[in-house]
């Protein structure tokens, strides 16, 4: 690893630090390709290295989003295509077409399957006995999937420059895309009546059966009225209307 | 609660709020982390995995695409499980589950309001240093950056901060008031809520395709697991 590429790799963990709803991760992405586009600063650079290093560093903070973990490919592979002296115009049309397929990969990948399985897997764990070895399981198994796939992201990008689709291509990446959602339908599935059984220990006689009967209401209600109720305010609700019946019911 | 556990539980809540958007996304703020180390901090572990799991299942109702805005449960469960064991006076007992949710939900929402309000500012901040972001300037860049990164750690304390307060705020105004069967009813009420979202939330995740019988096959073992210990 180059010096350049391990410090892009550490600023691409807060990616998301500076995120705001106009360039979104713009600016994050501009802060994790600069250490990459020092070298543009050269003389060898037809003596105008300065001039476009700055123009380089001012494109990299343009208007960015895709899902965090993926945005090192995006990193490399403009920095590449700065080095090659693509036209700036080439630049933009690439980051612009890379944001939809890495969000898309990314949140199916990570957010709807890498992290929910491994939380399932946590929650089997914990119920199942395992206490803090599931937590530090968790972490280390996430956090293996989550580096790794940092540092691919990173180095395909920087390997490929302006060919980067080709990486989004990759056998291996199709396959665990495919995998990791039947995989974590799975363990979420599992872990559901395991956490279920966990929380409702301490519940005896009637409490146990109105646990059962309120999840089975709330899920409907939930499910009926997906997309306007969410989980949260279902919570507040039932918790609202539960105080209510303790302060009737003494 | 000594004011030493208290500013290690607000460190624990900043950390954990930092984490789940900024800085570094190594999911240290799912609950089911948050939930365990707060206990700890408390002495408690036993609640904080309780809650935990709870806002874990909460947190599958959730799914953090692109500019989405939703509830922020990392510091949310830090605030929870302190509520709950000042409530249930850290025995291991169920007692202070309900009001744990209660004080986490309201802070999971007051979290989420925090985090749209401070990328509207780093939208005016980045506004306002346009001229020398298209220059080029990178110390403008990594400054604009770093300033957004301090923004959110200062958000992420000011909402464990309050979620810490409205624990204790509940727990003076509800504790006493309520007999132990409002207790068991408030219980009832954030289990079953926190079931009903994790199950809703995994169904939309996994849809009509064939995802369902994996995840029907899941629940039947799970089931089956659940029913023979």
């Amino acid at each position: 690893m180059t010096p350049a590429l391990g410090k892009s790799l550490l600023r691409l963990f807060t990616v998301q630090g500076s995120y705001d709803y106009e360039r979104m991760q713009g600016i994050g992405v501009g802060v994790a390709e600069e250490p990459l586009l020092r070298d543009l600063r050269a003389a060898a650079n037809g003596g105008g290295g300065g001039a476009a290093y700055r123009a380089a560093v001012a494109r990299s903070a343009h208007f960015f989003n895709a899902h965090p973990y993926l945005c090192g490919l995006a990193v490399g592979a403009a920095a590449r295509a700065e080095h090659e002296g693509v036209p700036p115009a080439q630049v933009e049309r690439l980051r612009a077409a890379l944001c939809g397929p890495l969000g898309s990969l990314g949140d199916r990948l990570v957010w709807a399957g890498w992290l929910p399985l491994m939380s399932a897997l946590a929650l089997i764990g914990v119920a199942l006995g395992g206490g803090w070895r599931a937590i530090i399981g968790f972490l280390a198994l996430y956090n293996a999937g989550h580096v790794a796939l940092r540092w691919w992201a990173l180095r395909a990008g920087w390997a490929h420059g302006m060919g980067v689709a080709a990486a989004l291509h990759q056998p291996v990446l199709q396959r665990a895309a495919a995998l990791s959602g039947p995989a974590m339908a799975l363990a979420v599935g599992a872990a559901l009546p395991l956490a279920a059984q966990y929380l409702s220990g301490a519940f005896t006689g009637w409490s146990r059966g109105a646990v059962a009967v309120v999840a089975a209401g709330g899920f409907a209600l939930l499910w009926w009225r997906r997309g306007k109720l969410t989980g949260l305010r279902l919570g507040l609700a039932l918790l609202a209307v539960a105080a209510l019946a303790a302060g009737l019911w003494r | 609660m000594s004011l030493e556990t208290l500013l290690l539980l607000l460190a624990w809540g900043t950390l954990v709020g930092l984490d789940l958007v900024s800085v570094p996304q190594v999911m240290i703020a799912r609950p089911i982390v948050a939930g365990p180390v707060a206990g700890a901090i408390l002495g408690d572990p036993w609640t904080g995995f309780a809650l935990g799991v709870l806002f874990e299942l909460f947190q599958y109702d959730v799914l953090p695409v692109g500019a989405a805005r939703y509830p922020e449960y990392g510091p949310a469960t830090v605030a929870a499980v302190s509520a709950a064991h000042a409530a249930g006076g850290g025995g291991g007992e169920a007692l202070g589950i309900g009001l744990g949710a209660l004080v986490g939900l309201v802070t999971g929402m007051m979290g989420g309001t925090s985090m749209h309000l401070v990328r509207r500012l780093n939208a005016r901040a980045t506004h306002a240093a346009n001229e020398r972001l298209e220059a080029g300037d990178a110390r403008v860049l990594v400054r604009l950056h770093l300033a957004g990164i301090l923004r959110d750690a200062t958000r992420a304390a000011l909402v464990t901060a309050l979620g810490l307060g409205l624990g204790q705020l509940a727990r003076a105004l509800v504790v006493g008031a309520l007999t132990v069967r409002g207790v068991t009813l408030l219980d009832v009420a954030a289990v079953s809520a926190g079931i009903a979202a994790g199950a809703a939330g995994t169904l939309r995740l996994v849809g009509r395709g064939p995802g369902l019988r994996w995840f029907a096959a899941g629940v039947v073992g799970g089931a089956a697991v659940a029913w023979l210990r």
